[in-house]
Parts: C-alpha cells; structure tokens; sequence
C-alpha cells in the first residue's frame, strides 16, 4: 500500500495506531485514497476520523504504522507545503483580523506570491460569497460564514491533496448545496478527503468511501461497491401475485431473496462485461411482468445511509474480500 | 581586477532568500501578523494600556517628588531653617542641617537628585558599585534612571502576563492547524517570538516617551535633548533585557495546553529565578559557588548590573549574551514543541 511519487494513491495509511492514555483511537487503521477521488470517510462519534485526518496533516503523530502523503511519506510542512490543505474541525481563525488579511497570510504562508497573492484570494472570497464581508473582521462573522472562510482557505492556491472535516456543517442549504457541487467539480483535478455525518451528502458527492469505526476502517471502496450499486437490484411489489420461481428461472446464477414483510425481492448479481446493472434489472422486470407482478419501486443498491446502520455495534468484521 | 560582479551576490537566491517560501521570509510574515493581530487585540491592548498607564502613574509620582526637591533647592533657607526638635541625627534645640545641597549654577537640579547620599541616589545606585558607572549615572536625566530601574524590574512581569500565551493560545484555540500546513513549527514559534519582542520593545518606548513627556510637563529644567539621548541609550538595554523572559515566555507558551496555564508557568519560571538569583547572591562564597554561578550565569537577572555600565563595549557584550539567552531559551522549548501534538 505505498504510496511513491508516481503512485496512483493520494493517502496510504498502513497499521496506524494512535492512543490519547489509555483511549485508542487508531487500531491499526488502513486506508487508501485513490489520487482524483473524492473520497468520503464516514463513521461514529470517536470512530478515528479527526485522529486520521490530523495524523494526516501531520498535527499529530502516529504512534506505529506506516503514513505515505502523496509519496513524500508523513506529512511535512517543507515536503507538502501548499499541496496539502485542510479545514480542520474546531479550529479558530485570529478574532482580530479581516477576513481578507487571514486569506493572505496563509496564502503568502503556502507559498503563494506577492504579486498573486491578491488576485487568489479574490477568487477564494467569491468562491465562498464572502465578497462583501472581505473587511470584515473575523471576529463579526456568523458561524456559517466563519465556517465558508475555513473552506475558502483549504482551497487557496492548487493543493493536490484537501481535507475538509464536517465542510457543510453550520452552511444554510443554499450554501451547502453549492460548497457540495463545487467539490464534486473537483473530481479528477485533486484529491479531496470529506468526513460528514451526513451521509446523503457523501453519497452524492463521493466517488470512494471508507466507514470507520473503532479506529479500524470497517469497509472501504467505490461508493458504487460499497452500497451495492452494480451488485444488487432491489424490487419491490405491490399487492398481487409473487411469481418467485419464475424471476430465479430467468436469473440464473444470480441470487434472489424474497422478503415478504416488505414485499422486496433483491437480486444480487455480479457484473460481468455485457451483463450490467441494467440488463439484470430488465430481465428481472420481464420476468416479473409476465407473470403478471404490479411493480411498486425498483432500487439499485442500499444508500449509505442503510450500510452505515448495517454496520455491526461489536467489534469491526474483516474487511470483506474486493471491498 | 575587482569588477562589481565578482561581489554581486545572486539575485534570485537573494530574492528568494527575503521573498521566496524560505524559513526567514515564513518568520517574517509571522511576526508581521502577530504584531497586527496585538495590536488589534482588547485583551493585549488592555494589558499593554495597564503597564504604560502605571508607568505614567508612577513617574507622575517620581516626577512630583523631584518638582518638590527642585523647588526646596531653590530655596535652601527653607530647609536650613526647617522643623527644630529631637530628630534623627539632629540635636534638640538647633536646627538641622540642609537635606541636600543647593544646585551649582552650571548644573541642573537633575544632576543634584542623583549625587550620592540622596536617598533617590541610594535607591538608583543601591545596583551599581562601578565609580565610572556612577560618573556616567550623574549625567543622566533622573527621569531616565527611574525610567530604567522600573522597567529592570516589572518589564519581565509584563512580558510574562502579555506574551506568554501567544502560542498557547493557538493551540487552545487550535488556530495553529491552519498555520501548520503551511510553515515549520520553528519558523511559527520564532516569528511569535519576533512580533512579541517588536512590540514589547515599542511599549517600553512608548513608556519612556511617556516619562519624558511627564518631566517636560512638570519639571522646569527638563531639556528633551538630553531625555532623548538618554533614552536612546537606555531603551535598548531595557528592550535586551526582556529577551530572555520572553524566551522563557515562548518555552513555557510552546509547551502548555492553554493561555491561562502558560501565563502561570511563566509567572512561576519568572518567580523562581528571582529567587534562585537571590539565592545564588547568598551563597556565592559557599562550596557550591561556582556551580550556583554556572546556573546563575543562564538566569537573566546575573547580566542586569552590567547594563548600567556607560560604555557600550561593557554593556554590548552583555546585551549579545541576554538576547543569545532568549534565542537558546526558545530553542529548548522548540525540542519539545516540534514532537509535541497539536
């Protein structure tokens, strides 16, 4: 799980402990982000996901394990200086300060120039519609805005790698949803790691996540895989005939469940070239219809939100094998 | 032949060196935010406001008692002729003899205020034992000594109450996340430390002017040329004195978890060196001497009688060694700040 130079990882934690005393809240933590992803790290209160992201932005140190950050190993302010941003979780940016004078500093700080300098934050404050609170001091700002500069600095010059932990949190839904659109924008251009409790958010925003809990990564892959996207079609019925035999008869090979409280057949599938998602969900339904089914809903997959509760309360499982 | 470009140095290294991302140029642009983001704070103000308004105050006192003892000068019948009776030193039934001498014509009455025997001489020369020292003392305006006594002794007070949660303060605040992407911590730490000491130096400025505006106001013979000069020599020894106190300030700002804890350990650090100094002064002829010196020698407070001394070849080296004292204090808390967790 290197991460070289010409790695295609952005993040490789390898084994990683961390304990605060006698809390633990790394327990041997593996992860990998793909470079380009917008990767989603989800898990409960004291799960570790402000522990890995403050061990990735080098504020604290692991106490084993292996970090690679973009291939230049731990974070290192004079290695990762500029390439590697974050909007930590509670942090506070200086009270007495405008909001304009905070942007430079830690712009001229990453290594930004004199002369750009002014230019970059004036793409920063509109980004963030701060535009008109530039002369402001920080200290007269709502928690909302407080929390658009935290955004606006991470974002300040052409970092390679960003971390915003709980981004949206504090926003007004106008405001969320364009900070969510303007990280989905970014797919493919750097590496952007969020960690929400909303998980509606990550699963639209998100192409990779990773659950944590316990200090140890639960599941992690493509949001695709992980909510079973490409490997699970769930139908349900409404009132009428169930013809189970003749939906197994058509799928062959394929998995079929009949839940009979909720009326929900699920087919689980593997994708092979050829045979997608939607080509099972058709046979499927041919098959449903013929017999004479009234179909109520079709589903691909179970949201985020659904995995998450999944998720067992006692010690984390083995990773499953792909996943 | 020496052509100039034998000796140019190159630009873009140069440039880099003051403008580029660079230790220095990051150190730089700390200090420059740290001293803003002071200045525009209510609580720094506060405190920075509290210690010129007591030295205002108390050179407002000073300046009183020698507008009183100019004004007995002037009139020495007065005191020759003052109260009769059994005091100390005097003889029932005759009266006692003048407190202090009248001025020479030549000489202001400043110069009158600082000869020995006064108790004002007492107080100021109480830390001198040179004669040349004590030569050049006298030439000093009276206002300027008071001025220097006073910051020798609460300039470290206020460094500890006003500059030892600079750091600390960041972290409780946990504000130096956003920094610590960006810059190494020694680079944070030594710009902290640089804005603190630019502007602990401008107070104790502005504290002089303040004593010198307060002669000129009340004191006749007062001359601003002279306070100037005075102060000029002055006002850097004090600004030098403080720098080890900050660096024991930064030490203990590094390392602590909140402003409040900081605060305390400096104020605890500053009292324990006062009181080892004393102890070290004790017990200086003792077996343990010299190792009490070697101690003594890393405490500011063994410096502080040298920065009386007239010249600058005496007071110089000792100036160098107070600020080489700040710099090493702040590296000690730099090998625990750089492992410790933010």
């Amino acid at each position: 799980m290197s991460a070289g130079p010409d790695s295609d990882l952005a993040l490789a934690f390898r084994a990683v402990r961390k304990s605060y005393g006698r809390i633990r809240a790394l327990q041997g933590l593996d992860l990998a982000v793909p470079r380009g992803s917008v990767f989603g790290l989800v898990g409960p209160n004291g799960a570790g996901k402000t522990t890995t992201f403050s061990i990735c932005c080098g504020w604290l140190r692991a106490d084993e394990g292996d970090v690679d950050v973009l291939g230049g190993g731990p974070f290192d302010a004079a290695r990762h200086r500029g390439r590697v941003t974050a909007l930590p979780q509670d942090s506070a940016l200086g009270r007495d300060m405008t909001v304009r004078e905070q942007l430079v500093y830690l712009g001229r700080l990453q290594g930004i120039g004199a002369r750009e300098i002014r230019g970059e934050v004036e793409r920063i404050l509109e980004l963030v519609d701060l535009k008109d609170r530039a002369r402001d001091r920080v200290r007269t700002l709502s928690h909302g805005m407080l929390r658009r500069v935290g955004i606006g600095q991470a974002f300040l010059g052409d970092p390679e790698l960003v971390l915003l932990d709980e981004a949206t949190n504090g926003l007004d839904p106008r405001q969320a949803h364009g900070i969510r659109e303007f990280i989905r924008a970014q797919r493919g251009t750097r590496t952007i790691i969020v960690s929400s409790h909303n998980l509606h958010e990550i699963e639209t925003v998100c192409d990779h996540v990773a659950l944590i809990d316990r200090g140890r990564v639960v599941m992690a892959g493509p949001i695709s895989t992980v909510t079973g996207r490409d490997a699970e079609v769930r139908i349900t019925l409404a009132d009428g005939p169930v013809p189970l035999a003749e939906t197994r008869a058509a799928l062959t090979g394929d998995t079929v469940e009949w839940d009979a409280p909720a009326r929900t057949l699920t087919l689980r599938f593997q994708e092979k070239p050829g045979r997608a998602a939607e080509d099972v969900t058709g046979e499927a339904l041919r098959a449903l219809l013929a017999a004479g089914a009234r179909i109520s809903s079709v589903a691909r997959g179970q949201s985020l939100e659904r995995r998450y509760l999944e998720m067992p309360a006692g010690e984390p499982p083995p990773l499953p094998p792909g996943v | 032949m020496w052509g100039a470009a034998q000796f140019s140095v190159p630009r873009p290294f140069f440039t880099n060196l003051m403008f580029g991302p660079t230790p220095l140029r990051d150190t730089a642009l700390v200090a420059g935010f740290e001293l803003r983001e002071m200045l525009r704070s209510r609580k720094a103000l506060a405190i920075l406001a509290l210690y010129l308004l007591a030295a205002a105050f108390t050179s407002y006192i000073f300046v009183s008692v020698l507008e009183n003892i100019q004004a007995a000068v002037r009139n020495p019948a007065a005191l020759i002729t003052g109260p009769t009776g059994g005091g100390r030193g005097g003889q029932p039934g005759r009266p006692r003899g003048p407190v202090f001498a009248p001025s020479p014509p030549d000489k202001p009455s400043q110069g009158i205020l600082t000869q020995r025997g006064s108790p004002f001489n007492r107080v100021i020369f109480s830390q001198v034992a040179d004669p040349d020292a004590r030569d050049f003392l006298e030439k000093q305006p009276p206002i300027i000594l008071f001025f220097a006594l006073v910051s020798f002794n609460f300039f470290p007070l206020l460094i500890m109450i006003a500059s030892a949660e600079t750091v600390a303060q960041e972290h409780q605040s946990r504000g130096v996340r956003f920094v610590a992407m960006r810059t190494g911590r020694a680079e944070f730490a030594l710009g902290k430390a640089l804005g603190q000491a630019a502007l602990m130096a401008a107070v104790t400025l502005l504290a002089g002017l303040l004593c010198l505006t307060i002669a000129a106001w009340k004191l006749e013979d007062f001359t601003w040329g002279a306070g100037l000069r005075s102060l000029l020599v002055f006002w850097p020894r004090v600004a030098v004195f403080g720098l080890p106190f900050l660096g024991i300030a930064m030490l203990c700002s590094m390392n602590t978890g909140s402003a409040m804890m900081a605060r305390a350990a400096g104020l605890i650090g500053l009292a324990l060196l006062f009181v080892a100094h004393q102890l070290v002064e004790k017990y200086a002829d003792s077996a343990f001497g010299p190792v009490l010196g070697v101690l003594d020698f890393l405490a500011p407070y063994s410096h502080r009688d040298d920065l009386w001394l007239p010249s600058w070849n005496d007071a110089g080296p000792q100036m160098l060694m107070l600020a080489g004292l700040g710099l090493g204090y702040v590296c000690v808390g730099l090998l625990f700040y750089r492992r410790r967790d933010l």
